[in-house]
This record gives C-alpha cells, structure tokens and sequence, in this order.
C-alpha cells in the first residue's frame, strides 16, 4: 500500500491521531519548539505533539491577546488555540525558547489552560553549567509530569524510548539520503509533508510511514534528468508545504534543509548513556537553532565555521547550488544570524537569498518574483 | 524571425516586437485592467497588427512583470529581474546598477560586466518606495501624479517627509499643508523620502557607476533628481523607461532562439488559435 | 537642500536632578575615549545584566551601546545609522538598538574612524564585548554579530530566573548556583583579559555602592506617591542613567542622594509639575519613545502628568541573607531575588507578576489611566502588553491605552495618529473621573 495518502492524511488533518490516541484513553502534551525531549512525554505513555500554525488561516482572533509585532508562527498557533484547535492538548508545555516562545507561555496557558501546564526553562548559552542547569530543568520537569499523572518514571523505559526514538531519527537520516542524488528522488514538498506528519503521532507510528515511503520511493521510476538548481534551506519553522512547494515549482530542487522541522530536530543522535537524561541534555540543548548562543572562537573565520560549519557541511555533501534563508519576520535571532550565515556561505562561493516572510499563504504568492529571479540568477 | 516581450507590470501592460538585430521594431504600452489574459492577447494583437506581422512570424515570446504568468500564448516565464537586466545591458552595456520604480514594487538590481544579474533587491510588500506612494499623496494633494515631478522642481524650501509609511506619510502631508507648505516643497521632499527609502535598499547591493532608473518612476523629472542627489553622481535614464522589461523579455527571446532551443509547439497552436 | 528648523522633540524635565543628566550622558562616552588613552579596558555592555559591579571592580569602563542608541534618537541622528544597517542586510524589524549600534560599528569601520559629528564624540572601539541574556534575545545575538566589524574578545553570560509557578524553595539553589557559575567564567574571562585578578574586597565596596544607589533610587521613587505629582516620567528616563551606567560607583550614590532630597524639598512645598494636575497616568511598559520624548510635555499640556513607570525601574530593594559570604555569590542571590519579588503574591492572586506591580502601582500612586508603548522592533518589552492590559481589567475599571511606534525608528511613529489617540485617552480618564 502507498504510504503517500497517509502521510497526506496525517499532514492534512493535523490532530487527528492525537485526537484518536486520547479517546483510546492517552494523553497527549502538546509543546512549542526542539527544547522539549520527545523522549521523555513518550516514557510516561503520553503523546508528545509539536504545536504547529496554520498559515492559510488569516490570524483574526490572536490579536485580542498578543501584538502584531510577535513572530506570526506563534501568534498562528495561539490563534488557533483560542479558536479551539488545540483542545486535545492534556500538557502545554513551552520552553525558554526565544523572547516570544516565553510570553507566549503565560498568554497561552491563562487563555487556554490545559490540565497540566509546564514552562521549561533553556539556558542560552552553551558550556558545563548550561547542561548541568538543562538537567535539572529536565528533572523539575519529570517531577511535574509525574505529580501530574500520578506515576514514576521508569528509567528502563526512558532508555527504550530514546532507543526508539533514535531509530526515527537514523531512518529520516536515510530518507534524507536519497535526496543527495540529481535529481533527487523525493521532492522538498514530500518530505515537509512526511516531517509535518510525524509532529502529532507516536514515534513507532512515524517510522513506519517513512519506512514505507523509503520502500516506494526506492522502486519509483528513475526521474528524468533535468537539470535544475538544488536549494539547500535554512530558517526556523516551516509547518507548511507553500513555501517549499513555490520554490520547486519555480523551477528548482529543495534538496537539503537546517530547519527546526526538518535536519535540525533529528540529525544527530541522543547518545544511549547509563543515565538516560545525561544523553538527553547533551543532545537537546546542543541543537543549533539561532536562540543558542555558541562561545566566540578565534578569529571571524573560525567563529562562522564553528557556528555555521554544519551547514556548510550539509551544502557541500548535498550538493546545493544556493541557499535560501527563509527567516519570519520578527525573528530577532534569525535575523541577526542572517548576515553572518550570508558571509560564511558567500566565502564557500555559494548564492545566497535572504527571505522574510509573514507565515501566510496569502501572501506568499508575493515571493515568486524574487524566488525565481533568484533561481534564474544561480542557473 | 522576430521576437516579442510582454511586460504586464500592476498598472501598465508593455509589449516589444525586435527583429534578428535587436531593433526594436514595435513598442505598445497600454494599462494593464483586472483581466490580465484578455488585457495581454488585445495589446500583442494590436502590436501585431501595427507592425503588419502574424503570429507565427514570432519566434520566442517571453512574459514577464507580475502577471507573467497571465500570458497563454507565452513560450516563457522570466522575471523581471532578469528581463530588465538584459533590456539595459542592450541600451547601456556600462551599468552596473538598475533602480527600477514600478507602480507597486521597487527593485535594485546588480550587473556584473557581461551584464549578468549577480544580485537583486525587491521591495514588493509595502507601497512606501513606490508609484503607488506617489500616487496616493498626489490624490491627498489635489494634484496629477504626472504635475508631481514638475512642480517638485519649483520647490525653494524642501519639506522634509520623515515617513515613508504611505498611510503616515498621507497624515504628514496634511499636517504639512496645514501648517501652510507649499505644495512643490511638499512634492519635493515626497521625492526626497522616496529616493531615500529606494536608494538605501539599493545600497545593500553596493553602489557603483553607472547607474540606469527605470520603470515608470524614471519618468519624474523630480525622483531622478532626488535619486542623484542620494546616488551622488548623474543617473541614465532610457528614452522610454516603461519598456525595458518588455525589450529585455523580447531579447532574452531572441537569446533563447540563438541557443537553439525552440518553443514549446503546443503553446504555440494554442497561441495561434487565439489569434484567429 | 534646505531643511526646516528641527522642532523639539525632547521633553523638558521637572527636576533640576533630571537636567543634570545630559552632562553625565556625555561623560559616559567621554571617559570611554579617555580610559582608552589610559591603557584601561572598555567594554560593550548590555544594561541590567546583573555584572556592573564586577565591572566598576576590575576596572572595565562601561559602553552602553542601547544608552547610545537612545541617544541618537534623542538627537534626531539615528537615520544613517539604521540604513547603514539595513544595507548591511540587517531587517526593518529588527530590535533598532541593534540596528543602530551595528549600523555605527559598520560605518566606523567603513571611514576607519568616528563618524562625523557623532552624538557626544561617539563610541570607540571596544577593547571587550560582553553580552548577556538578560532581558532579551538580541542581547547576546547582536554583540555576537559585532564580530562582522571589530575584533574585540566577545563573551557572553546567561541570566536566567524562573516562571512564576515554581516552588521558589525547590529552585532557588539551583538558579543561584548557575548564576554564580555564569559569573564567575566571566570573572575569569576579564581577569585573563585584564591580566589582574578581581579583587573581592573591591567587588564588595562595588556592590555596596551599587546597592545604596539602588536603595535611594527606590526612596525617591516611593517620594513621587505624594500629589501632586513633582518630578514626571520624563525625569524618570532620565535618572536611569546613573541607575544603570554608573551602577556601583559613588558617582550614582551621590546623585540619588541629591535626587532624593529634591524630590522630598519639592514633596514638601507642592512644587508640582503642572499646575492644576488632573490626571496622574501610569506608564505601564514599554521603551520610551526616545525620539519624541515631548509627548509628556504634550499630555500635561492638559493637566495630565505621568507619575511612575514599569519601564527601567529599579527593582524593589532585596535582602540577601547573611549567610552568604561571598560578593559573587551575593550577586547571584540578588538577581535570583529581584527576578522573584513579586512571584509569591502573584501566585496568591493574578498569577502575574507584572500584573501585581502594576496594580500595586495603581494604588500607591492613585493613577488615573495607564499608558502602553508597543515598539515595532522590540519583543521583549512589547510582547505580553496586551496580555498585561487584559488580566489588568479584570482587577481595575482604569482606561488603559497602547501607543504604538518604536523606541528610535521614527519611520514607525505618527505624530497625527498619536495626537488623536491622547485626545481619545484624555476623554477616557475625564468621563471616569465624572
């Protein structure tokens, strides 16, 4: 059976599995960004969902509570909470995440308090101390879901379940592979909607869709060369096939991506340590999202190595012709990191684009001109 | 063989037949309406007629501006981006920069010596650096957007606009005329924050001579003015500055031919039909 | 080409301790030039980072570069900056601070010197950046991107405090605790930058000027609950400077000393701001308009003053206990116990901490209406406005207000759309009040 019409299934109706673990009797937790271990939800049998927007709904009823100058992204997902959507959520949990990510827990669960409300707090910078205090943020935040379900975290089952989750994350690696070739053999626009898909269901759930996507795409027939610029794309959330979508349609393959969607949650792996948690913090709060703070080194050449070499690492064994920077607008973080990443790229001789966008699909229409012209320029 | 170049930009439709030596042997520049695949088949229909040729006497031709995509008989999409540098390096082979001003959008564009887009900035989200700017404060000011440019050159004391938000920028100039300014004061410091707003986006690109305006914003004797003054040297201007992605679509035709490649057959019957 | 005389956007002050202010301001930049001469270290700082007395105690000059943003709004002179940054691709929306400050760093180092006519001489090239996470996020991330224009060694540190809902009792030591480590690899950053050890003795005279400062400020600022109101917001965000950029020297005790025996002289005698005062307005949250500071004159053109603010206020004086021994452990302890003051009485009833100081605000100083500002490029102190307002009206009937601009992009504010919004806010207190 095509694992295609499911995976459209899980992208379309978001919610829709969570909704049907929690009348089976699970609860599910929902949280904002890659600060949130998976892991540790799942090891208490909850289902951990990754709150999402929905850009092609307009942002009417948010406004009441937040200011048009937040990051769209969430001011899309409190929008939808109010209206609703989000009534499934058990647990809200947000992190320490960004300046917004923070108001937006206090906004959040005062408007729309679920039963268990957490706030996890995420040191910025990046050191010895920085793991030791994630740690015992982690724990507080054990302690709390444990109050809250009335059980103990089994430490056997917290090591499974990394286990587990490091198999998703060994099988989106494969799947990542197979868009090294040219052309790739997956588009940008089937693997958002595969990622997206697995935000709201159970690990095991997931890897059986990419396990069958795989299957497929390995037997598709050959696709006819054609030859086109391979996009690498960084920025944060990207929860929406649109923009992905105007990008190939403009004439061009999305081939590898630094995205807090994509690479960026699933890359490397959580270590399988004696004390689970130890392996935990030591992947969790090293990801490399822009809110993170990497300590100077050396000279400014090594400095954008040491903070961007991974990307560049990527483009290079991807094969990327250019690179587009996709950052929402009012991403501070982003878009102070947008100039440097420019620089480094730049100095590998790749092309770069700087994009900002309002999360709308009512608008990004108004993105096509300078996609292409971008696409038309790198050819 | 001649090639032709459809322009459909938000206010003005451009059509540009060239021949095989790049000579432009038909120019048409009608408004572009709300039904833009109509708008595009009656302006090619007209320009053919005035140049006496037929359809199939077209080799390539190539749709760009905004409503490209509006365009069925087109053998091709390219943006303006491109078309626009190709149609300057034809009339000025020495820029480097093109500030192009359009009625909704206003963009920078780098050319490297072969006349290649090495770079490019848009502004195409908000009116302020644009004719639509002009347009909505020449209507708060009583006056013809095409008197702006004139008037603006008999300013004596320049009223500075510090808001470039066409909706603050309409308040301020009403606080303005009520404070008594004159209204060429008033159009000239309009061009000021205009050309300010451009020209700072364009700097992202870096700066270098020679420097071409383009699009409809070409055509004010008082923006190009206050483009110089930011720029600090004199700008080119084409002799008809609405037509320079028309001609660059055309000859970006003709490039396409010259590399051998043939346009898609069946766009072309459908094209043809419709000429019928 | 000719330009108008530029109107005054400045406001004007209250207090002679506030016009006091413009010579300090000055000084900062100053000495930052003159310790350079003298082979001392200047650093780029973020305010309220928690570490101006270690500073003041190893010696490192201060160069507050959001104060000099402020500054260059307060001038005018803050357009070259922002498009330089612009061109050097930093967005519109960004935080315009930053804007300003890494649009001067460029164009310094584009002209290989000051920019001309500089506000106050402008700002050298630091010999250290030090960042934080204090307050917001382009706290850290804009001295990281300085590296595009300076080489200086840049280290930032974490200041972090809890949510509201914790147990204080479970978490305090493990805050503090980080907060120590955090200062302390910056102590050992500027100690091998220095070459010189800190000397803890010192650190301990630092921090106890710093609190002193701290404590008066806080006296003074008990003093302006008296009607009518003798010393307006304006002055506030004018006194700050001592408060955060000469934090830990006697310079700042001194000044609040002075501040505070003014405003009690004033208190005293009914020396009021306006003479038949009508409305006492809170400001609520919010950078300043820093550009157009003379809409406080504006307002008391109307009988309406604003009284206190939730804006660059000190923090409420906190009692470390004596136990603790050590002057960097103090400091941990006092930033853990500033960031919670007002946790355990928003847990008891709104569940807000702000929404506690501002409704205590509202009856120490009898306010009439409260006053937001929503800058366009500034998250950290915009976000949660709206929120703060909602939560606010279920506990007051007061007309509450958001003015929107930006704290020095001027590009964001309208004169005409402002005028109209205090004239809709002046009928709102006025029919309350009848």
């Amino acid at each position: 059976m095509s694992a295609v019409p499911q995976i459209e299934e899980f992208y379309t109706q978001r919610g829709k599995r969570a909704r049907q673990l929690r009348d089976a009797g699970q609860k599910v937790v929902g949280y904002f960004c890659c600060f949130v271990p998976d892991e540790i939800i799942a090891a208490f049998d909850m289902v951990p969902y990754r709150i999402q927007g929905c850009p092609s709904e307009p942002i009417d009823r948010a406004d009441a509570y937040i200011e048009p100058m937040a990051c769209p992204f969430a001011r899309s997902c409190l929008n939808m909470a109010v209206k609703g959507d989000y009534d499934f959520l058990d647990g809200f949990v947000a992190p320490h995440s960004c300046d917004t990510i923070e108001r937006m827990y206090s906004i959040w669960h005062h408007n729309t308090p679920a039963a268990f409300n957490h706030f996890l707090n995420v040191p910025h910078m990046m050191g010895p101390s920085s793991d030791t205090f994630y740690r015992k943020e982690l724990e507080f935040f054990i302690k709390a879901l444990e109050n809250w379900s009335g059980r103990t975290l089994d430490q056997e089952k917290l090591k499974e379940t990394v286990k587990l989750y490091n198999r998703r994350r060994a099988r989106l690696r494969e799947l990542y592979a197979l868009r090294k070739p040219d052309p790739p053999l997956i588009s940008g626009v089937e693997i958002t909607e595969l990622m997206v898909a697995g935000m709201g269901i159970p690990a095991c759930e997931h890897i059986e869709l990419i396990d069958n996507m795989i299957a497929e795409v390995v037997k598709r027939p050959k696709p006819k060369h054609q030859k086109l610029p391979r996009i690498f794309i960084w920025g944060n959330e990207i929860d929406d096939t649109a923009f992905i979508r105007l990008v190939e349609d403009s004439g061009s393959y999305v081939v590898m991506d630094d995205l807090c969607t994509g690479s960026r949650i699933f890359w490397d792996d959580v270590p399988e340590t004696d004390d689970p948690l130890d392996g935990i913090v030591s992947r969790y709060l090293h990801i490399n999202c822009p809110r993170s703070y990497i300590p100077a080194a050396g000279n400014r050449e090594e400095d954008l190595q040491n903070r961007f070499g991974h990307i560049g690492d990527f483009v290079k064994q991807w094969r990327a012709d250019g690179v587009i920077l996709y950052i929402i607008r009012y991403c501070d973080t982003c878009e102070l990191d947008g100039p440097d990443l420019r620089e480094h790229l730049n100095a590998m001789g790749i092309p770069v684009i700087m994009i900002e966008d309002d999360y709308s699909i009512s608008t990004i229409g108004q993105l096509r001109t300078r996609i292409q012209a971008f696409l038309e320029m790198i050819i | 063989m001649n090639f032709a170049g459809i322009d459909i930009g938000s206010t003005m439709t451009k059509v540009v037949i060239v021949d095989e030596q790049e000579n432009i042997i038909q120019e048409l520049i009608g408004p572009t309406g709300a039904e833009h695949r109509h708008l595009a088949l009656t302006v090619m229909k007209e320009a053919l007629e005035k140049t006496g040729l037929i359809f199939e006497q077209l080799g390539f031709i190539v749709a760009t501006g905004y409503g490209r995509i509006n365009v069925p008989f087109a053998d091709k999409q390219i943006t303006e981006i491109t078309c626009h540098a190709r149609g300057v390096r034809a009339l000025f082979p020495s820029v480097r920069i093109v500030i192009d001003i359009g009625g909704q959008d206003s963009k920078g564009i780098k050319l490297n010596q072969e006349g290649r887009v090495v770079n490019f900035v848009m502004n195409d989200k908000c009116a302020a650096g644009t004719g639509r700017f002009l347009e909505v404060i020449a209507e708060t000011l009583g006056i013809e957007l095409t008197d702006l440019g004139r008037l603006s050159l008999q300013a004596e004391n320049i009223v500075q606009i510090s808001n470039t938000c066409t909706v603050f920028a309409e308040h301020e100039v009403t606080s303005r005329l009520a404070e008594g300014a004159k209204i060429p004061d008033i159009c000239a410091g309009l061009h000021e924050a205009i050309a300010g707003r451009v020209v700072n986006m364009v700097r992202t690109l870096g700066i270098e001579k020679e420097v071409v305006v383009t699009g409809g914003g070409a055509k004010n004797p008082g923006l190009v003015k206050a483009i110089e003054g930011k720029v600090g040297f004199p700008v080119l201007t084409p002799p008809e500055p609405l037509i320079t992605g028309a001609l660059g679509a055309a000859l970006t035709g003709k490039d396409l031919a010259d590399k051998g490649l043939a346009p898609d057959q069946e766009r072309r019957l459908e094209g043809v039909t419709f000429f019928k | 080409m000719e330009e108008r005389e530029p109107a005054k956007t400045t406001a004007t002050k209250g207090t002679d301790a506030a016009r006091k202010i413009r010579a300090m301001v000055k000084n900062i930049y100053k000495s930052c030039h003159e310790a350079q001469s003298q082979g001392k270290k200047v650093a780029y700082i973020m305010v309220s980072s928690q570490y101006d007395e270690i500073l003041r105690a190893m010696d490192i000059v201060p160069l507050p570069t959001e104060n000099y943003a402020g500054l260059c709004a307060a001038k005018r002179d803050m357009d070259r900056f922002l498009t330089k940054a612009e061109e050097d691709g930093y967005s519109q929306v960004l935080c315009s601070y930053a804007r300003i400050g890494l649009g001067f760093d460029s164009l310094r180092k584009e002209l290989g010197g000051m920019p001309e006519n500089a506000p106050d001489g402008g700002m050298p090239l630091p010999d250290i950046i030090l960042g934080s996470s204090g307050v917001c996020d382009p706290r850290f991330k804009w001295f990281q991107a300085c590296g595009r224009f300076m080489t200086a060694p840049t280290y930032s540190i974490d200041v972090m405090h809890p949510p509201v809902h914790c147990d204080l009792n479970a978490v305090r030591d493990h805050y503090v605790q980080y907060q120590k480590v955090q200062f302390e690899g910056l102590i050992a950053f500027l100690e091998k930058q220095t070459g010189k050890p800190l000397n803890k003795d010192r650190l301990w005279e630092t921090i106890r000027l710093g609190d002193e400062a701290w404590r008066l400020w806080y006296e003074s600022d008990r003093l302006r609950t008296a009607k009518p109101c003798v010393m307006p917001s304006q002055d506030h965000f004018n006194v700050m400077v001592p408060a955060y950029y000469y934090s830990g020297t006697q310079e700042a005790v001194d000044y609040f000393q002075d501040l505070v025996d003014e405003v009690k002289y004033k208190v005293e005698n009914k020396l009021a701001v306006v003479p038949d005062e009508k409305y006492r307005i809170l400001y609520g949250g919010g950078l300043p308009p820093w550009h157009t500071m003379w809409f406080f004159n504006y307002f008391e053109s109307f009988g309406a003053v604003f009284v206190i603010e939730n804006q660059y206020r000190g923090f409420d004086p906190v009692e470390v206990p004596d136990h603790v021994k050590d002057p960097v452990e103090y400091l941990a302890w006092r930033a853990f116990l500033r960031y919670t003051a007002r946790h355990e009485q928003a847990k008891a009833n709104s569940g807000n901490p702000v929404v506690e100081k501002i409704l205590d605000l509202i009856q120490d100083y009898d306010i009439d209406g409260v006053f937001f500002h929503a800058c366009r490029s500034c998250r950290a102190t915009t976000i949660g406005q709206i929120h703060t307002k909602n939560m606010l009206g279920r506990y007051s009937d007061l007309p509450m207000t958001q003015f929107v601009s930006d704290m020095v992009d001027l590009r964001d504010y309208s004169e005409a759309q402002w005028k109209a919004q205090i004239h809709a806010f002046l009928d709102a207190m006025a029919s309350r009040k009848k």
